[in-house]
């Protein structure tokens, strides 16, 4: 009884050796590079990311006169300087100062961090969210989908910026405990945003799944013995990924935009926390003042981040899935 | 199509009462009232407020009554309560509601009780104002708690409507007569530097935080203009009734202070700035809507008989690609109506959604309510709209 050996590894090698097909990532991101302004996009994007993480380590490090204290002290987004305030750029201050002559530049960066992970946390939470549930309605279909439905319905109908000033200005009050005021703050924003933000994914995982359903690799699955939750989550899920991804991008951009807008209302994250919106939120009344440079730059990153990310999703769009139109 | 309107209405007032619930419920349930503050002083005596009349306030407000009660009492009235409560034998915990008969009509107004508890037999002149708030459906959204206090809410908001409805009116018409022609013409010449011009814009404008582009606006031809001695415009308000600034816009144009120019004037600027973002959104949908109908058989059809281009585009393609903006139109109008909440603050217009953040602000929930609930009814009320009008322009689509 011998069985002659198969060098199983030697075939694979002659196999592959022919034509190694490309790793599918590759494949994105040659197709990505060849949408200009979504490479620049995401390399802005990189900067931006870089400047809001590293930025303040690096700038808390250093000194500056601090002509109210006499001294030098160490840049930091709280420190006050009242006899250097509303300065135009200098070299101890690259961007001025503010009407208490903090370091705007500082706040900038210290701002987007907050302005960013706001955006992201809601964004991920919201498109999971809306995942899951339109991957459910459409799977399952029947009265669960009829339920899921009208209630994304009633979400989508309610008129969103006045629910969220509304829910954002009776939720001021609240203080988790044990938390930094500004993670409470942000935690309660974050919640709010996603609240309204989910609808989109929902409707574009349930049409997806729809087609996907009665597909034959549905079919097989299930003859397999796979139950219906490791269908969702092994085919039907992985499937729906790419417009998910490119909705998200787009997402992004909107997200920094309606955190913006709230706290420049003065409903979102009230000062001396900064983000890009609140930094904006008295410029009115300090127009004769600083008013230019303090209201300049934050606007342009939060302009600068919500036009990267909504080019870079659509050149993720053409990259990913070139069928798809969002 | 007659059952599927019905059916859609029934499912709006029950949208709409869903909605009116679920925003009460949580302004209820939410820290912080209008009497939040009050008595609450420490170490100031003078603006103490005694336990007797802090009840006082809360009857006046109606805060004192169960959740259920208020709610009630804001959708449907207060001149049945005392009857209600009669008829259930007045349920309720005596300690801390009812303190004075023990009934429920502890929960009416005082003015309501002084009448007797009724509206009945009362006529007044506005035909709004009766001594027992009658309720939303009866169009009475009480009165305002701190933004004018004791006014009527309806009052107020009919003081706010006119400028917003200028302001809105001017930026939807401006917008759809900038937005299509731009639309049709960069869907045309697909690729040329036109087309190149408005995609840019249309990603900019979606990725402009508007109220930053509006402080802009403001600095640079409200503050900047000033400094240079140009002609500058207002930089908020509607008019600038009694007297116009020297060395402004009006001054130069010699417009009267109060008289439409002066009006006009100011609308400039918050026009530019909300006109932004539908401009941009909208000329991106004519372009891609466009696009679609230049793809289309009928268009070939159309060449082929020898019509001259002029013609076909007009005649034949962009009436078939408008169908589709003016659905999304109208869907949007409600949305355009509180993104004016926005530019108003920028602008201190004193608008609808000036007064809402203003209201907003101050825990005046009567008008924060009504204006939501103005809101929800207009949100409900476009989307049938907007449901029925796909019928009606594109009659292969059928409602079952």
């Amino acid at each position: 009884m011998s069985v002659a050996k198969i060098d199983v590894e030697a075939i694979q090698d002659d196999v592959f050796a022919i034509e190694k097909p490309e790793a599918l990532l590759v494949t994105y991101w040659k197709r990505l590079r060849r949408h200009a302004l979504a490479t620049v996009s995401l390399f802005t994007l990189a900067a931006i990311v870089l400047l809001v993480i590293f930025g303040p380590m690096i700038m808390s490090q250093l000194t500056y006169y601090n002509a109210d204290q006499g001294e030098y002290v160490n840049y930091s987004r709280d420190t006050i300087d009242l006899l250097t305030t509303r300065a135009g750029p200098s070299l101890e201050h690259p961007l001025g100062t503010d009407e208490l002559g903090r370091d705007t530049l500082f706040r900038l960066m210290i701002a987007g961090r907050l302005s960013l992970t706001i955006a992201f946390s809601v964004v991920l939470i919201s498109e999971t969210f809306g995942l899951f549930l339109g991957g459910v309605s459409g799977y399952f279909g029947g009265w669960v989908d009829s339920v899921i439905q009208r209630f994304t319905e009633f979400v989508v109908v309610l008129p969103s910026l006045p629910i969220l000033l509304t829910v954002a200005s009776i939720t001021r009050g609240i203080q988790i405990p044990f938390l930094a005021e500004e993670w409470t703050q942000s935690i309660i924003i974050i919640v709010i945003l996603s609240m309204l933000n989910w609808t989109g994914a929902c409707r574009l995982s349930r049409a997806m799944i729809l087609s996907l359903r009665n597909q034959e690799f549905a079919e097989a699955s299930r003859a397999l013995g796979m139950s219906n939750m490791q269908i969702i989550g092994r085919h039907m899920i992985p499937n729906t990924l790419a417009p998910i991804i490119v909705n998200a991008t787009l997402g992004l951009g909107g997200v920094i935009l309606v955190e913006s807008a709230l706290s420049f209302l003065g409903f979102g994250i009230n000062p001396p926390v900064a983000t890009w919106g609140n930094m904006l939120q008295d410029v009115q009344s300090d127009m004769l003042g600083a008013g230019f440079w303090k209201a300049f730059f934050p606007g342009f990153f939060i302009l600068t981040t919500s036009l990267a990310f909504n080019y870079l999703g659509d050149g993720l769009r053409d990259a990913l899935d070139p069928r798809l139109k969002l | 199509m007659t059952n599927y309107l019905i059916r859609r209405a029934l499912q709006m007032v029950l949208v709409v009462f869903v909605s009116t619930i679920v925003i009460y419920t949580i302004l209820q349930i939410a820290p912080g009232g209008p009497l939040d503050g009050l008595g609450r002083q420490n170490g100031d005596q003078k603006s103490e407020i005694s336990d007797a009349q802090r009840q006082r306030m809360e009857q006046n407000l109606g805060l004192n009554r169960p959740g259920y009660l208020r709610y009630l009492g804001w959708a449907v009235g207060e001149y049945w309560i005392d009857e209600l409560g009669d008829i259930l034998g007045n349920p309720g915990d005596p300690e801390t509601q009812l303190f004075i008969t023990g009934t429920w009509s502890d929960y009416q107004s005082p003015t309501c009780q002084e009448a007797g508890g009724t509206n009945a037999g009362f006529v007044v002149a506005d035909g709004l104002s009766r001594p027992c708030a009658r309720g939303i459906v009866l169009f009475d959204f009480g009165e305002s708690w701190s933004v004018a206090p004791g006014r009527q809410v309806i009052d107020i908001l009919a003081d706010r409507v006119p400028p917003t409805v200028r302001l809105l009116t001017t930026v939807v018409i401006l917008s759809l007569v900038v937005a299509i022609p731009i639309g049709i013409i960069s869907a045309v010449r697909q690729y040329s530097v036109l087309d190149y011009i408005v995609t840019t814009f249309g990603f900019f404008g979606i990725s402009m935080p508007v109220f930053w582009f509006g402080l802009m606006l403001i600095i640079l031809f409200g503050q900047k203009f000033r400094e240079l001695g140009l002609p500058f415009f207002p930089s908020g308000g509607t008019n600038s009734f009694p007297r116009v600034a020297r060395g402004s816009l009006q001054d130069f144009l010699a417009i009267d202070p109060g008289s439409a120019g002066d009006y006009a004037v100011h609308l400039v600027l918050p026009t530019i700035m909300l006109t932004l973002v539908y401009l941009a959104g909208w000329s991106r949908f004519m372009r891609a809507s466009m696009l679609e109908v230049l793809r289309q058989d009928y268009v070939r059809t159309a060449r082929a008989k020898g019509l001259r281009e002029r013609t076909v585009i007009y005649r034949h393609a962009a009436r078939n690609a408008l169908i589709p903006l003016i659905t999304i139109i109208v869907f949007q109008i409600p949305g355009i109506f509180s993104g004016a909440v926005l530019t108003e603050s920028v602008f201190s217009y004193p608008g609808m959604g000036r007064l809402f953040i203003d209201a907003l602000g101050r825990n005046d929930w009567p008008i924060v309510m009504g204006f939501l609930y103005i809101n929800a009814i207009l949100v409900v009320i476009a989307t049938l709209i907007g449901d029925v009008l796909y019928t009606i322009v594109d009659p292969r689509i059928r409602f079952e």
